[in-house]
């Protein structure tokens, strides 16, 4: 346990007690995050806007009954998680599963043309972008939010195994992208 | 069998290189990727790869901006929710102060800074045994004029709740200032020249950083 997740606590704990100060001072340390989630999440900046200052109100209201199982980010981004998904479903959008999501193409541009005007990292930046929304999940989880695979399956709500599976096909589809475009890594 | 399960050995080490990377992995899975890269010509190969990914899924994630008056906005929900706000029990003045201050633009909150901070060293002296507070802003009892720092100036539309969330993520310390022209001294807790750059960097690439000047660096190379 590091000193800063200890703090996290001890910010929920003045919180739990009704001190807004602290609710503000863990808004500014993970705003940022929960904000960038959701946008990836959903696709739009406004919903996200809405989801994120929800994600903290609900903070604010919760806060007596956590009980640091586990940490505050990832109950943040679990919190998060729920609230997008609920929003989503609300407006009717399509959830697939991980059988689908290995069978739907990209949507953006086929590896050749990417590359053509891009290096390899501009590529393989615009790789994660295209990536079914389950796997860029897991690659934003792990890479950008230093989620355990335990954390991911927390968030997500799903078995480890399926953390592990989806960051497999995720990483998979990359190196086959990146292999389509010229920049074979070797794996798969 | 799971999916998981029929994972080969090389597939199965692909899967757990980012928690690798991220520092999450342990026990048995954290000794099996070591001794993959150890043994492994492929395996350091396979890393870079992985760090690349790394490095991309960051840059895709940052370059999200979150609108700048999020804190403001969130404030005005919160006092909607729990009512007309009240000095929470234990909370000094002076964090109720920066408190304050955290919500306002850097432009007019040079002076302040400026205040704030001879406060917080003066209270690091009337209050020896306070409660520790969350500022970002070092006390004196730090020992921040031996550490590693640089000179920022802050653009002035630039919001200090941005720059504290920045700050604090990487562990860097308001240590002196502000200037007459702005500046700001950032005390920056690097062991080695390289991480001393890379955060250089970093807070250069900030959109709040106006201009970033290098001082002391770490006393070792690397």
């Amino acid at each position: 346990m590091t000193a800063a997740t200890e703090t996290d606590r001890a910010l929920v704990d003045r919180v739990a007690k009704g001190d807004r100060a602290a609710v503000r001072l863990l808004f500014m340390r993970h705003h940022a995050r929960v904000y960038r989630f959701v946008v990836r999440q959903t696709g739009s900046e406004m919903m996200a806007d809405d989801i994120a200052n929800e994600v903290f109100l609900e903070l604010w209201r919760q806060a007596p009954g956590f009980e640091g199982r586990s940490e505050v980010s990832t109950w943040l981004l679990g919190i998060a998680r729920f609230k997008a998904l609920s929003l989503l479903r609300k407006k009717k959008e399509d959830w697939i599963d991980d059988d689908d999501a290995a069978q739907i193409p990209d949507s953006a541009d086929t590896p050749e043309v990417v590359t053509m005007k891009d290096d390899k990292a501009a590529a393989l930046r615009r790789f994660i972008d295209a990536l079914p929304e389950e796997h860029r999940t897991v690659i934003d989880l792990a890479y950008y939010h230093g989620q355990s695979v335990t954390e991911i399956g927390e968030v997500l709500g799903i078995p480890v195994a399926t953390v592990k599976t989806r960051m497999f096909y995720a990483r998979k589809k990359l190196g086959e992208a990146l292999k389509a475009a010229g920049y074979d890594r070797g794996w798969p | 069998m799971s999916a998981a399960e029929k994972m080969s050995r090389r597939d199965e080490m692909e899967t757990l290189l980012p928690f690798y990377l991220n520092g999450s992995l342990e026990g048995a899975e954290l000794e099996a990727v070591e001794e993959w890269l150890a043994t492994d010509p492929a395996a350091l190969a396979a890393l870079g790869e992985a760090e690349a990914e790394f490095s991309g899924t960051a840059a895709a994630n940052e370059a999200i901006r979150p609108p700048a008056d999020a804190l403001s906005r969130f404030a005005k929900a919160l006092d909607a929710e729990a009512g007309p706000a009240r000095a929470p029990a234990g909370q000094s003045w002076l964090a109720q102060a920066f408190n304050r201050f955290m919500a306002v633009p850097v432009g007019v909150a040079w002076a302040a800074a400026a205040v704030l901070l001879a406060l917080v060293m003066v209270q690091s002296f009337v209050q020896p045994g306070g409660k520790g507070s969350d500022f970002e802003i070092a006390g004196a009892q730090d020992d921040l004029a031996k550490m590693p720092f640089a000179l920022v100036k802050f653009k002035p539309e630039a919001k200090m709740s941005d720059i504290a969330v920045f700050l604090g993520e990487y562990g860097l310390k308001i240590a002196g200032g502000p200037t007459a022209d702005g500046v700001f001294r950032i005390a920056i807790a690097a062991e080695t020249a390289a991480d001393y750059e890379k955060l250089v960097s970093l807070i250069a690439a900030q959109p709040f950083a106006e201009a970033v000047i290098e001082g002391r660096k770490p006393a070792s190379g690397g």
